[in-house]
Protein backbone atom coordinates (compact mmCIF):
# COMPACT_ATOMS: atom_id res chain seq x y z
CA UNK A 1 0.00 0.00 0.00
CA UNK A 2 1.58 3.24 -0.93
CA UNK A 3 1.07 6.57 0.79
CA UNK A 4 -1.32 8.62 -1.37
CA UNK A 5 -3.71 5.10 -0.52
CA UNK A 6 -2.75 5.18 2.76
CA UNK A 7 -3.86 8.91 2.98
CA UNK A 8 -6.66 8.09 1.32
CA UNK A 9 -7.94 5.24 3.63
CA UNK A 10 -7.22 7.53 6.56
CA UNK A 11 -9.52 10.69 5.48
CA UNK A 12 -12.21 8.38 4.74
CA UNK A 13 -11.70 6.84 8.05
CA UNK A 14 -11.69 10.70 9.41
CA UNK A 15 -14.67 11.15 7.59
CA UNK A 16 -17.22 8.30 8.32
CA UNK A 17 -16.23 8.79 12.37
CA UNK A 18 -17.10 12.17 11.92
CA UNK A 19 -20.04 11.42 9.84
CA UNK A 20 -21.15 8.89 12.52
CA UNK A 21 -20.42 10.88 15.64
CA UNK A 22 -22.80 13.38 13.79
CA UNK A 23 -25.66 11.07 13.78
CA UNK A 24 -25.23 9.87 16.97
CA UNK A 25 -24.88 13.54 18.33
CA UNK A 26 -28.73 14.18 16.51
CA UNK A 27 -29.89 10.88 18.05
CA UNK A 28 -28.62 11.94 21.35
CA UNK A 29 -30.62 14.88 20.92
CA UNK A 30 -33.75 13.95 20.21
CA UNK A 31 -33.71 11.10 22.76
CA UNK A 32 -33.45 13.02 25.63
CA UNK A 33 -36.81 14.11 25.18
CA UNK A 34 -38.70 10.87 25.61
CA UNK A 35 -42.20 10.53 27.10
CA UNK A 36 -42.85 10.34 30.45
CA UNK A 37 -43.91 7.29 30.57
CA UNK A 38 -41.08 5.67 29.07
CA UNK A 39 -38.39 7.74 31.70
CA UNK A 40 -40.54 6.48 34.06
CA UNK A 41 -40.74 3.10 33.72
CA UNK A 42 -37.36 2.94 32.79
CA UNK A 43 -36.96 4.56 36.13
CA UNK A 44 -38.85 1.75 37.54
CA UNK A 45 -36.36 -0.72 35.55
CA UNK A 46 -33.28 0.94 37.19
CA UNK A 47 -35.21 0.75 40.83
CA UNK A 48 -35.82 -3.23 40.17
CA UNK A 49 -32.33 -3.45 39.13
CA UNK A 50 -30.59 -2.09 41.64
CA UNK A 51 -32.51 -4.02 44.35
CA UNK A 52 -31.86 -7.14 42.58
CA UNK A 53 -28.01 -5.42 43.52
CA UNK A 54 -28.67 -5.01 46.53
CA UNK A 55 -30.06 -8.56 47.43
CA UNK A 56 -27.14 -10.31 45.73
CA UNK A 57 -24.56 -8.23 47.54
CA UNK A 58 -26.43 -8.99 50.80
CA UNK A 59 -26.45 -12.26 49.94
CA UNK A 60 -22.38 -12.24 49.83
CA UNK A 61 -22.05 -10.55 52.89
CA UNK A 62 -24.21 -13.63 54.71
CA UNK A 63 -22.12 -16.05 53.01
CA UNK A 64 -18.98 -14.52 53.88
CA UNK A 65 -20.25 -14.13 57.60
CA UNK A 66 -21.40 -18.03 57.48
CA UNK A 67 -18.13 -18.84 56.72
CA UNK A 68 -16.79 -16.61 59.61
CA UNK A 69 -18.68 -18.20 61.89
CA UNK A 70 -18.00 -20.96 61.04
CA UNK A 71 -14.16 -20.70 60.96
CA UNK A 72 -14.80 -19.27 64.51
CA UNK A 73 -16.69 -22.45 66.06
CA UNK A 74 -13.74 -24.69 64.25
CA UNK A 75 -11.13 -22.54 66.23
CA UNK A 76 -13.15 -22.59 69.27
CA UNK A 77 -12.94 -26.72 69.00
CA UNK A 78 -9.11 -26.92 68.61
CA UNK A 79 -8.99 -25.77 64.43
CA UNK A 80 -10.15 -27.95 61.69
CA UNK A 81 -8.00 -30.84 62.75
CA UNK A 82 -9.71 -31.29 65.97
CA UNK A 83 -13.12 -30.92 64.48
CA UNK A 84 -12.22 -33.91 61.61
CA UNK A 85 -10.87 -35.88 65.12
CA UNK A 86 -14.22 -35.82 66.41
CA UNK A 87 -15.81 -36.49 63.28
CA UNK A 88 -14.07 -39.81 62.91
CA UNK A 89 -14.44 -40.73 66.65
CA UNK A 90 -18.36 -40.23 66.09
CA UNK A 91 -18.27 -42.53 62.87
CA UNK A 92 -16.45 -44.97 64.33
CA UNK A 93 -18.80 -45.73 67.33
CA UNK A 94 -20.90 -47.87 65.22
CA UNK A 95 -18.59 -49.89 63.83
CA UNK A 96 -17.56 -50.38 67.46
CA UNK A 97 -21.01 -51.30 68.72
CA UNK A 98 -21.13 -53.94 65.78
CA UNK A 99 -17.51 -55.40 66.67
CA UNK A 100 -18.57 -55.63 70.51
CA UNK A 101 -21.55 -57.67 69.11
CA UNK A 102 -19.86 -59.83 66.95
CA UNK A 103 -17.79 -60.70 69.67
CA UNK A 104 -20.38 -61.36 72.22
CA UNK A 105 -22.29 -64.06 69.63
CA UNK A 106 -19.23 -65.46 68.89
CA UNK A 107 -18.13 -65.89 73.10
CA UNK A 108 -22.03 -67.28 73.61
CA UNK A 109 -21.84 -69.91 70.72
CA UNK A 110 -18.70 -71.14 71.95
CA UNK A 111 -19.83 -71.42 75.69
CA UNK A 112 -22.73 -73.69 74.03
CA UNK A 113 -20.61 -75.39 72.09
CA UNK A 114 -18.58 -76.35 75.36
CA UNK A 115 -21.69 -76.83 77.09
CA UNK A 116 -23.20 -79.69 74.43
CA UNK A 117 -19.49 -81.49 74.83
CA UNK A 118 -19.35 -81.41 78.37
CA UNK A 119 -22.94 -82.66 78.18
CA UNK A 120 -21.53 -85.21 75.91
CA UNK A 121 -18.26 -86.15 77.88
CA UNK A 122 -19.95 -86.71 81.09
CA UNK A 123 -22.29 -88.80 79.53
CA UNK A 124 -20.19 -91.46 78.33
CA UNK A 125 -18.18 -91.15 81.30
CA UNK A 126 -20.86 -91.86 83.95
CA UNK A 127 -21.95 -94.58 81.77
CA UNK A 128 -21.41 -98.25 82.37
CA UNK A 129 -20.20 -99.19 79.42
CA UNK A 130 -16.41 -97.95 78.59
CA UNK A 131 -15.52 -95.29 76.41
CA UNK A 132 -13.54 -97.77 74.60
CA UNK A 133 -15.66 -100.20 73.85
CA UNK A 134 -17.16 -97.17 71.40
CA UNK A 135 -14.08 -98.17 69.54
CA UNK A 136 -14.41 -101.90 69.25
CA UNK A 137 -15.51 -103.14 65.79
CA UNK A 138 -17.16 -105.92 66.80
CA UNK A 139 -18.91 -103.86 69.81
CA UNK A 140 -20.40 -101.01 67.18
CA UNK A 141 -21.34 -104.25 64.43
CA UNK A 142 -23.27 -105.46 67.99
CA UNK A 143 -25.11 -102.04 68.03
CA UNK A 144 -25.99 -102.03 64.71
CA UNK A 145 -27.25 -105.34 64.51
CA UNK A 146 -29.30 -104.98 67.43
CA UNK A 147 -30.49 -101.72 66.73
CA UNK A 148 -32.37 -103.32 63.37
CA UNK B 1 -16.43 -4.20 42.53
CA UNK B 2 -19.00 -1.40 41.38
CA UNK B 3 -20.98 0.11 44.17
CA UNK B 4 -24.80 0.65 44.02
CA UNK B 5 -23.71 4.48 43.81
CA UNK B 6 -21.75 3.47 40.86
CA UNK B 7 -23.94 0.89 39.28
CA UNK B 8 -27.17 3.12 39.62
CA UNK B 9 -25.15 6.06 37.90
CA UNK B 10 -23.88 3.96 34.68
CA UNK B 11 -27.88 2.19 34.07
CA UNK B 12 -29.21 6.05 34.31
CA UNK B 13 -26.26 7.15 31.87
CA UNK B 14 -27.70 4.43 29.40
CA UNK B 15 -31.18 3.84 29.49
CA UNK B 16 -32.44 5.65 27.54
CA UNK B 17 -29.96 4.98 25.12
CA UNK B 18 -30.62 1.82 25.70
CA UNK B 19 -34.06 1.73 25.18
CA UNK B 20 -33.57 3.12 21.72
CA UNK B 21 -31.59 0.65 20.50
CA UNK B 22 -33.96 -2.01 21.90
CA UNK B 23 -36.87 -0.27 20.07
CA UNK B 24 -34.80 0.00 16.92
CA UNK B 25 -34.35 -4.14 17.59
CA UNK B 26 -37.73 -5.03 18.64
CA UNK B 27 -39.64 -2.24 17.05
CA UNK B 28 -42.09 -2.08 20.01
CA UNK B 29 -41.75 0.21 22.88
CA UNK B 30 -43.39 -1.74 25.67
CA UNK B 31 -41.18 -5.03 24.54
CA UNK B 32 -37.63 -2.40 24.48
CA UNK B 33 -38.92 -1.55 27.77
CA UNK B 34 -39.06 -5.31 29.21
CA UNK B 35 -35.80 -6.07 27.01
CA UNK B 36 -33.91 -3.39 28.79
CA UNK B 37 -35.52 -4.34 32.23
CA UNK B 38 -33.90 -7.80 31.81
CA UNK B 39 -30.84 -6.80 30.86
CA UNK B 40 -30.31 -4.33 33.94
CA UNK B 41 -31.47 -6.60 36.31
CA UNK B 42 -29.18 -9.63 34.62
CA UNK B 43 -25.99 -7.33 34.92
CA UNK B 44 -26.95 -5.99 38.42
CA UNK B 45 -27.05 -9.56 39.54
CA UNK B 46 -24.92 -11.46 37.54
CA UNK B 47 -21.88 -8.77 37.13
CA UNK B 48 -21.91 -6.10 39.93
CA UNK B 49 -18.72 -7.74 41.19
CA UNK B 50 -16.77 -6.49 38.07
CA UNK B 51 -15.04 -3.24 38.28
CA UNK B 52 -17.49 -0.11 37.09
CA UNK B 53 -15.26 0.56 33.92
CA UNK B 54 -16.13 -2.87 32.44
CA UNK B 55 -19.45 -2.18 32.84
CA UNK B 56 -20.54 -0.59 29.36
CA UNK B 57 -19.47 -3.27 27.40
CA UNK B 58 -20.95 -5.90 29.30
CA UNK B 59 -24.28 -4.51 29.63
CA UNK B 60 -23.99 -3.69 25.71
CA UNK B 61 -23.28 -7.47 25.17
CA UNK B 62 -26.23 -8.08 27.81
CA UNK B 63 -28.71 -5.97 26.24
CA UNK B 64 -27.82 -7.33 22.74
CA UNK B 65 -28.60 -11.07 24.38
CA UNK B 66 -31.63 -9.57 25.85
CA UNK B 67 -32.76 -8.68 22.72
CA UNK B 68 -31.98 -12.04 21.01
CA UNK B 69 -33.74 -13.68 23.96
CA UNK B 70 -36.84 -11.84 23.54
CA UNK B 71 -36.96 -12.58 19.71
CA UNK B 72 -36.54 -16.03 20.67
CA UNK B 73 -39.29 -16.29 23.04
CA UNK B 74 -41.49 -14.60 20.04
CA UNK B 75 -40.55 -17.26 17.81
CA UNK B 76 -39.95 -14.63 15.43
CA UNK B 77 -36.11 -14.58 15.27
CA UNK B 78 -36.31 -14.70 11.58
CA UNK B 79 -37.43 -10.96 11.44
CA UNK B 80 -33.94 -10.48 12.96
CA UNK B 81 -32.46 -11.47 10.33
CA UNK B 82 -35.16 -10.04 7.45
CA UNK B 83 -32.72 -7.31 5.52
CA UNK B 84 -29.79 -10.04 3.72
CA UNK B 85 -28.35 -6.51 2.34
CA UNK B 86 -26.35 -6.73 5.14
CA UNK B 87 -24.40 -9.13 3.24
CA UNK B 88 -24.12 -6.94 0.08
CA UNK B 89 -21.77 -4.67 -0.78
CA UNK B 90 -22.82 -0.92 0.30
CA UNK B 91 -22.40 0.58 -2.56
CA UNK B 92 -25.07 0.07 -5.62
CA UNK B 93 -24.65 3.11 -8.21
CA UNK B 94 -21.70 4.14 -9.94
CA UNK B 95 -22.59 7.79 -9.84
CA UNK B 96 -22.89 8.04 -6.06
CA UNK B 97 -19.77 9.41 -4.34
CA UNK B 98 -19.67 8.58 -0.76
CA UNK B 99 -16.46 10.99 -0.24
CA UNK B 100 -18.89 13.64 -1.31
CA UNK B 101 -21.19 13.11 0.80
CA UNK B 102 -19.30 12.61 3.74
CA UNK B 103 -17.38 15.67 2.95
CA UNK B 104 -20.68 17.69 2.72
CA UNK B 105 -21.80 16.59 5.73
CA UNK B 106 -18.88 17.28 7.49
CA UNK B 107 -18.65 20.65 6.03
CA UNK B 108 -22.28 21.66 6.62
CA UNK B 109 -22.28 20.12 10.76
CA UNK B 110 -20.52 23.42 11.34
CA UNK B 111 -22.55 25.81 9.44
CA UNK B 112 -26.49 26.31 9.81
CA UNK B 113 -28.36 23.77 11.23
CA UNK B 114 -30.82 22.26 9.48
CA UNK B 115 -34.20 23.56 11.22
CA UNK B 116 -34.45 25.90 8.20
CA UNK B 117 -35.34 23.24 6.36
CA UNK B 118 -37.17 20.76 8.36
CA UNK B 119 -37.76 21.18 11.77
CA UNK B 120 -35.31 19.37 14.24
CA UNK B 121 -37.95 16.63 15.35
CA UNK B 122 -38.47 15.43 11.78
CA UNK B 123 -34.76 15.20 10.83
CA UNK B 124 -34.62 12.96 14.27
CA UNK B 125 -37.38 11.12 12.84
CA UNK B 126 -35.75 10.47 9.99
CA UNK B 127 -32.79 9.32 11.27
CA UNK B 128 -34.45 7.47 13.15
CA UNK B 129 -36.16 5.80 10.25
CA UNK B 130 -32.88 5.31 8.69
CA UNK B 131 -31.32 3.69 11.24
CA UNK B 132 -33.90 1.15 11.62
CA UNK B 133 -33.82 0.15 8.32
CA UNK B 134 -30.38 -0.53 8.67
CA UNK B 135 -29.26 -3.98 8.88
CA UNK B 136 -29.32 -5.78 12.31
CA UNK B 137 -25.21 -6.09 12.75
CA UNK B 138 -24.34 -2.68 10.77
CA UNK B 139 -27.06 -0.83 13.19
CA UNK B 140 -25.60 -2.32 16.29
CA UNK B 141 -21.98 -1.24 14.97
CA UNK B 142 -23.08 1.64 14.83
CA UNK B 143 -24.75 2.79 17.21
CA UNK B 144 -22.36 0.88 19.71
CA UNK B 145 -19.36 2.61 18.09
CA UNK B 146 -20.80 6.18 17.63
CA UNK B 147 -23.50 6.18 19.99
CA UNK B 148 -22.53 3.99 22.73
CA UNK B 149 -18.78 5.73 22.26
CA UNK B 150 -17.07 2.02 22.65
CA UNK B 151 -13.67 1.42 20.64
CA UNK B 152 -13.59 -1.35 18.08
CA UNK B 153 -12.44 -3.99 20.37
CA UNK B 154 -14.94 -3.10 23.00
CA UNK B 155 -17.60 -3.07 20.39
CA UNK B 156 -16.15 -6.50 19.16
CA UNK B 157 -16.34 -7.37 22.81
CA UNK B 158 -20.03 -6.67 22.88
CA UNK B 159 -21.14 -8.07 19.14
CA UNK B 160 -19.26 -10.92 19.97
CA UNK B 161 -17.50 -10.86 16.56
CA UNK B 162 -13.89 -9.78 15.25
CA UNK B 163 -12.74 -5.76 15.20
CA UNK B 164 -12.62 -6.31 11.16
CA UNK B 165 -16.13 -7.14 11.11
CA UNK B 166 -16.95 -3.80 13.56
CA UNK B 167 -15.19 -1.70 11.06
CA UNK B 168 -16.79 -3.38 8.33
CA UNK B 169 -20.61 -3.32 9.41
CA UNK B 170 -19.66 0.98 10.80
CA UNK B 171 -18.47 1.44 7.50
CA UNK B 172 -20.82 0.30 5.61
CA UNK B 173 -23.81 1.42 8.21
CA UNK B 174 -22.26 5.01 7.74
CA UNK B 175 -21.90 4.92 3.76
CA UNK B 176 -25.99 3.74 3.80
CA UNK B 177 -26.84 6.11 6.10
CA UNK B 178 -25.16 9.29 4.31
CA UNK B 179 -26.72 8.36 1.50
CA UNK B 180 -30.15 7.70 2.35
CA UNK B 181 -29.93 11.35 4.27
CA UNK B 182 -28.35 13.17 1.59
CA UNK B 183 -31.11 11.20 -0.55
CA UNK B 184 -33.68 13.15 1.80
CA UNK B 185 -31.99 16.06 1.54
CA UNK B 186 -30.98 16.18 5.31
CA UNK B 187 -28.05 17.91 6.56
CA UNK B 188 -26.91 17.11 10.24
Amino acid sequence: MNATEHSSDHRVTTLESRFGLLVAARLSEGTEQLPHDVNERLRHARQVALAAHRQTASAVHVNAAAAGYSSAATLSFGGSRGKSWWTSLAALVPLAALLVGLGMIEHFHLQEQIAAAAEVDTALLSDDLPPEAYSDPGFVEYLKTSRE
Amino acid sequence: MASEQELSAFLKSVEKRAFKRAVFAVRDEDAALDVVQDAMIKLAENYADRPAAELPPLFQRILSNATMDWFRRQKVRGALFRNFSDFEPAGGDEDFDILEVLEAFAGEASAESASDVVSRGQVFALIESQIADLPTRQREAFLLRYWEELDVSETALAMGCSEGSVKTHCSRAVHALAKALNAKGITL
